[in-house]
């Protein structure tokens, strides 16, 4: 852990590891990028809500500049990206000029998705913070490093890290998300959430609410940056069928959901027309990359 | 010039950047004078100060090829209120002189005079028939600052010791250039408040990568027109001159100008991105899937071939989960499905930066503010999977730092002109 402030509504943890292969994904490719000689840490910021320890992901993004004795050293918008044991957060490798003390900046943008519930007026704006980093090559060395030769393509995940004051990017078990459970489906490896809410305090009257929540299937990771599509029938009736929109909401977390001006009980397909595009640490990079469709 | 040895290298890469007298004179004590083509009877030029196609050579395929160096002076007038005639004459005798001394062409110079929007309230009304408005911020992810220097003068040529000499000559610290003696300078009406400096064409780029932004393996192509390795401007798909020129109104003949500074980030782009990813991000998944763009893209020909890059581009980037720059840029078209911005954009190492001045001219600023918000990819990001940044075109390795709005008046309205000149 290298620091972790307040930034307007947002905290912001920033811990940082040697540095890794990961995995950038367009579409449905995974493309690997690799360790460059000079590279020498991986950064990771990660965005929550002091109040209720939501981790926040963030389509604006998010972006590090290093720096010392007052010139910048590195600057750049690091992916989003999701791996086993950290979840949810923004990384990428940076290259220092040797070793010695750098001046670390995490600015984060002002949310651009559906806000909801208690977030509705919180997150619009940016947040910035600043903390300084020792860098020496013997303690980044230091830092454990397991090989998990027995568990290679075995469907499992590694917990998810304990970090001291830092929440894990964990989205609610099925049976803890508000309104009605619609029911969960498996996708390619991920796990599809579906609940409606008839009453809750953004919706109107004659509103519903469709949330779908999707996550890795062991440590309940959520999976931001899906394209999905929503079709809602109620009474035989189609009474939603388009796009569901990125939101945010304290009980729910991180999700793609529809205002559905109708009330009933629903029957619901969701698309995958594009799976998750965030970037993948190690264990990953094969995984969520389909695009089922799942009916509840 | 041949010599393209180490040391010239590292002399390029300072000479237009640093200018002043001691750079032009180590320029010209090291490379000679070149042997560029004269002037003419300022007369006989063009009406509209941004004709510059006419002396534009052309690529292999046809594409107007800007001059390779460019310097911009951001000037304030230097006297309060309204200009006088003595200081309106002064300007025009100036710059008439440069036209006398250099063809109006790549391998001469090229140059436009224009004014923000900061120097026309002074006369109390805004520039008559133009629509000119202060800079702002035209994203919600950009946070730049604002240039409001009361003038702007774009010097462009093929030869570092032309627009050096030119500016040298302006800033009065030379009696003649090419041969021709300076009637005028600009000392005593014009301040310089900003100074910046870019190049652009096959092989600039690449002598001049040492800078922060682009990583030390020396990644740019030794042929990319650009620092992103990739060819632009095709004729297909920039506005003519025509198109972007004011058509009524006493600034008939002139054009807007929209001026900003756009910090480059490469080491993602060219040590983590595949070159596949890089041409769908610069122009779209389908040519990167078809293979349609061969090394920097002279293959291309004058069209960036956006319009095989499918149908519309939200409904291709949920699908893709990338939307490319020139497929996003393109939907900005006007009646006649014709572009509405001429770019003329250049790079720039000054302050040891990889950055962008990104230049364009349209008949109106609302025409740049419109192709803007298509590049911004909002709705993109809104609609799909893709972010507002991430593979958002080119949108991650770029940071807008300053904007600024200018009118680029007609020939004869140059030197220092009211608000309505009717």
């Amino acid at each position: 852990m290298l620091g972790q402030k307040q930034a307007g509504d947002y905290m912001i943890g920033l811990t940082y590891s040697y540095p890794h292969r990961f995995w950038t994904v367009t579409g449905t490719t995974a493309e690997q990028v690799t360790v460059q000689d000079a590279d020498s840490v991986h950064l990771m910021a990660s965005v929550w809500d002091p109040e209720t320890m939501t981790v926040l992901p963030i389509e604006s993004g998010v972006s590090i500049t290093v720096a010392a004795d007052g010139e910048t050293t590195a600057d750049k918008q690091p992916w989003p990206m999701v791996s086993q044991n950290m979840g949810f957060h923004y990384g990428d490798n940076y290259q220092l000029n040797g070793e010695g003390v750098y001046e670390i900046t995490v600015r984060v943008d002002g949310m651009t998705e559906r806000r909801l519930g208690g977030f509705a007026d919180r997150f619009g704006d940016a947040g910035e913070m600043t903390t300084n980093f020792e860098f020496s090559r013997s303690a980044r060395d230091n830092i454990p490093f397991t090989e998990y030769p027995d568990r290679q393509g075995g469907r499992a995940a590694l917990d998810l890290m304990n970090m001291e004051l830092m929440p894990t990017s964990r989205v609610p078990a099925p049976d803890d998300l508000p309104g009605e459970l619609l029911g969960t489906g498996k996708g390619s490896d991920e796990v599809y959430a579906a609940t409606w809410l008839s009453e809750a305090e953004f919706l109107g009257s004659g509103q519903s609410y469709l949330a779908v929540s999707v996550r890795t299937p062991y440590n309940r990771i959520p999976l931001p940056m899906m394209t999905l599509d929503g079709t809602v029938d109620i009474g035989g009736e189609t009474v939603y069928d388009d796009s569901l929109s990125a939101a945010v909401h304290p009980d729910i977390g991180y999700h793609y959901g529809a205002m559905v001006e109708a009330t009933g009980d629903p029957t619901v397909a969701v698309e995958t027309i594009g799976p998750s595009q965030v970037s993948r640490h190690e264990g990953y990079e094969t995984a969520f990359l389909g695009t089922p469709t799942v009916d509840f | 010039m041949s010599d393209r040895g180490i040391s010239r290298r590292d002399f390029a890469k300072s000479a237009v950047a640093i200018g002043g007298a001691s750079a032009l004179a180590a320029c010209l004590d090291r490379f000679g004078s070149p042997d560029v083509p004269g002037g003419t009877d300022p007369a006989t030029l063009p009406a509209r100060q941004h004709a510059w196609d006419q002396g534009l050579p052309t690529d292999d395929a046809g594409n107007h090829r800007l001059g390779r160096h460019h310097v911009l002076l951001l000037l304030d007038y230097e006297r309060d209120g309204t200009p006088t005639d003595g200081d309106r004459q002064q300007v025009t005798d100036a710059l008439r002189s440069l036209e006398r001394a250099y063809a109006w062409q790549a391998d001469g110079l090229q140059f436009t005079l224009g004014y923000s929007p900061a120097y026309f309230e002074r006369f109390g009304s805004e520039p008559a028939g133009v629509d000119l408005p202060q800079p702002s911020a035209l994203a919600p992810f950009e946070d730049p600052e604002f240039d409001s220097p009361d003038a702007i003068l774009h010097l462009a040529s093929d030869h570092e010791q032309v627009v050096l000499a030119a500016e040298e000559a302006l800033k009065g610290s030379r009696d003649s250039v090419n041969d021709v003696e300076m009637a005028a300078a600009f000392d005593g009406v014009f301040a310089q408040q900003d100074r910046r400096t870019g190049f652009v064409g096959a092989g600039l780029p690449a002598e001049n990568q040492d800078v922060d932004g682009i990583p030390d393996s020396e990644p740019v192509p030794e042929d990319a027109p650009l620092f992103m390795g990739f060819k632009s401007g095709f004729d297909a798909n920039q506005a003519s001159e025509d198109r972007v020129t004011v058509e009524s109104g006493p600034f008939a003949g002139g054009t807007t100008q929209h001026l900003s500074r756009i910090r480059l980030q490469l080491q993602q782009w060219y040590e983590q991105d595949s070159q596949e990813q890089r041409v769908s991000k610069m122009f779209c998944p389908a040519h990167a899937e078809e293979d349609r763009v061969e090394g920097v893209g002279e293959n291309l020909g004058t069209d960036s071939g956006v319009g095989d890059c499918g149908g519309d581009v939200v409904e291709q980037s949920r699908r893709d989960g990338v939307a490319g720059h020139a497929q996003k840029a393109a939907r900005a078209r006007d009646d006649g499905d014709t572009p509405i911005i001429l770019r003329r954009d250049f790079d720039s190492t000054d302050g040891g930066e990889a950055a962008v001045h990104f230049l364009s001219l349209q008949r109106a600023i609302d025409d740049f503010v419109a192709t803007k918000s298509m590049m911004n990819g909002t709705d993109v990001a809104d609609e799909s999977a893709v972010g507002q940044r991430v593979n958002n075109g080119i949108l991650q390795y770029m940071r807008v730092e300053r904007r600024g709005n200018y009118l680029l008046p007609p020939r004869d309205l140059r030197a220092l002109p009211p608000a309505d000149p009717s």
